[in-house]
């Protein structure tokens, strides 16, 4: 952070005492201070002192509408050995990881297609990114109706119109195909958002390095490998951060599909959380559960957020 | 391969569509799979005359718009201290705020919760409004910092030496400037905001309070679903999204490419 006290306007000069705390403050201090009180002040409410709280509830035994009673890390260990919880720590990295790699890949695809010398590209880009704009859960909700085992869309073409299915498949109630089902349905809805920024990525290479490459004789393999990738490198790490931390903390798909079964093969953490504080009411024990990966996620949100910064001064 | 992924985007949209206009007797006899024959638009009557789906929609644009309100002019003027002012602890702000941005709200709903609750805000519409600018105003502010960087400094310098001051400098050159990015990243709050589904899933406990995403998603606790009606309030949720989004894709595409990734 630089405080630059060079460009003070003159005015001031002549107002001593100002000066001062401006040294101190910055030159702008009072109208930046009144213009990110309303910021601090929502960082503090809304995230800085219930995050803190929820520290705190981790460690106690609270039950809904009752004071908590402080036990310390009894929840944590407790969890440790619980082979419900243990399973979903599983799930939810078979889930993200899953996830993840495919929409990098679809992603990339769809920025290279984007990028391609296509008629109505912008029409195609906002066509490409509709998953992204609408609503989550009736995207859900959509697929909970064409993975429907008995009157599904699915099943009909797979059997009826295609015919490579003697019968239809229960997508989301068979516990072989349920994980794969809800990750189908995440990558869906997550690889617009890889695509367009991918798209930005490769915009922003100099077209002269491809041009160059040609003349050099290098195929359009190697120019992708030595090229596009190298040019998009900070933008992927980037991206997979960030959906690596929401594909983690997706609820809402999991659990309008399946909440979590058939038989908790697809239990992921979220779900866990909100069933174990909502369904079970033990509270202290839920926000353990969400916390209890808090330093992983901690290293990704600081790995990511100077990432992101570091993005944005080049 | 373009078709290709448009057809896979598309279809679950279709599906939706058609669906809706589908009747009861259509779905369960699997007549007319692809175009419904005939169209029926008693799906419609059915949900806006039997459900709560009416006072849903105006809780939800209730919510999202003060949301919004609320995200947007907090946001910019945080945005503009954080990209522009000189001043103690700017660095650090600007690292909070892109760090609450990051922070999932499946670690902060039941803090939050036990919060409104103590406030006297669960069940209420306000305890959404006062609890949505947690993700709504982080994305804001960041989104609209890298929109103020990129507008050139030297012009607030000449209004400055003009004799504007810093205030009207950003009021009266930057802000008007800036419309097209302050419009993107509204939208976008409000997009957020209108889709929330978790938050308002464990705040609201009575049935018609419920936002449009809880709401529709409580249509399928019951052993029969009615697919017809549920796909019908499917179709009226993502309406307003998606219009939006087609009038003002041009904004909203840059504003995402601007204010997610950059570099």
């Amino acid at each position: 952070m630089a405080i630059s006290t060079a460009q003070l306007p003159g005015e001031l000069t002549n107002r001593p005492g100002r000066v001062g705390l401006k040294r101190v403050l910055g030159p702008d201090y009072r109208m930046a201070y009144l213009f990110i009180t309303p910021i601090v002040l929502l960082v503090l409410s809304l995230v800085a002192y219930p995050f803190t709280y929820a520290i705190y509830l981790s460690m106690t035994h609270k039950l809904v509408g009752l004071p908590p009673v402080f036990v310390g890390f009894e929840n944590y260990i407790r969890l440790t050995w619980d082979g419900f919880f243990q399973r979903a720590v599983v799930n939810s990295f078979i889930f993200t990881f899953g996830s993840v790699g495919f929409k990098l890949v679809l992603g990339v695809v769809m920025a290279l297609v984007l990028t391609a010398n296509i008629r109505w590209r912008s029409f195609w880009t906002g066509v490409l990114l509709i998953p992204w704009v609408a609503p989550t859960v009736v995207s859900a909700l959509n697929f909970l109706w064409i993975f429907d085992g008995s009157l599904g869309v699915l099943n009909y073409v797979l059997v009826r119109v295609l015919g490579v299915l003697p019968q239809g498949l229960g997508w989301l109630s068979e516990p072989g195909l349920a994980m794969a089902s809800v990750v189908a349905v995440n990558i869906w809805r997550g690889f617009p958002f890889f695509g367009i920024s991918f798209l930005a990525g490769m915009k922003a290479i100099p077209a002269e390095l491809y041009e160059a490459a040609e003349v050099d004789g290098a195929s359009v393999v190697q120019r992708f490998r030595h090229i596009t990738l190298p040019g998009i490198r900070n933008i992927m790490i980037i991206v997979v951060l960030l959906s690596t931390i929401w594909t983690f903390n997706d609820f809402q798909i999991i659990y309008i599909l399946t909440k979590g079964g058939p038989g908790g093969t697809t239990m992921v953490m979220p779900v866990f959380t909100y069933e174990t504080a909502f369904g079970a009411q033990r509270l202290g024990e839920a926000i353990a559960v969400a916390l209890y990966l808090l330093p992983a996620l901690a290293v990704t949100i600081m790995v990511l957020a100077r990432y992101m910064r570091k993005g944005r001064k080049a | 391969m373009l078709v290709t992924l448009a057809l896979v985007v598309l279809f679950p949209f279709y599906w939706m569509t058609i669906t809706s206009f589908k009747s009861e007797e259509q779905m369960r006899s699997v007549v007319s799979m692809f175009w419904p024959k005939p169209i029926v638009t008693e799906n419609y009557h059915q949900l806006l005359s039997k459900t709560d789906f009416a006072a849903w929609y105006g809780n939800s644009v209730f919510v999202a718009v003060s949301s919004t309100l609320v995200a947007t002019s907090v946001g910019t003027i945080g945005a503009y201290a954080l990209a522009r002012l000189r001043f103690l602890g700017r660095g650090f702000m600007a690292s909070a705020t892109l760090i609450t941005y990051l922070v999932p709200p499946s670690i902060l709903f039941i803090p939050l919760y036990a919060q409104m609750r103590n406030l006297g805000l669960a069940n209420s519409l306000a305890g959404l409004i006062a609890a949505y600018p947690s993700f709504t105003v982080p994305f804001v502010t960041w989104l609209l910092m890298g929109y103020f960087e990129s507008i050139p400094e030297e012009l607030e310098e000449a209004a400055m030496i003009d004799g504007a001051t810093r205030f009207g400098a950003f009021y009266r050159i930057v802000l008007p400037l800036s419309a097209p990015g302050v419009l993107a990243a509204g939208l976008y709050a409000f997009t957020q905001a209108w889709n929330e589904f978790l938050y308002a899933l464990v705040f609201i406990t009575d049935g018609r309070l419920r936002t449009l995403p809880v709401g529709l998603a409580s249509f399928i606790t019951g052993d029969v679903y009615g697919w017809g009606y549920l796909m019908a309030g499917a179709v009226l949720t993502t309406l307003p999204v998606i219009a939006a989004y087609i009038y003002l894709q041009k904004y909203m595409v840059e504003g995402l490419t601007a204010g997610g990734v950059k570099g």
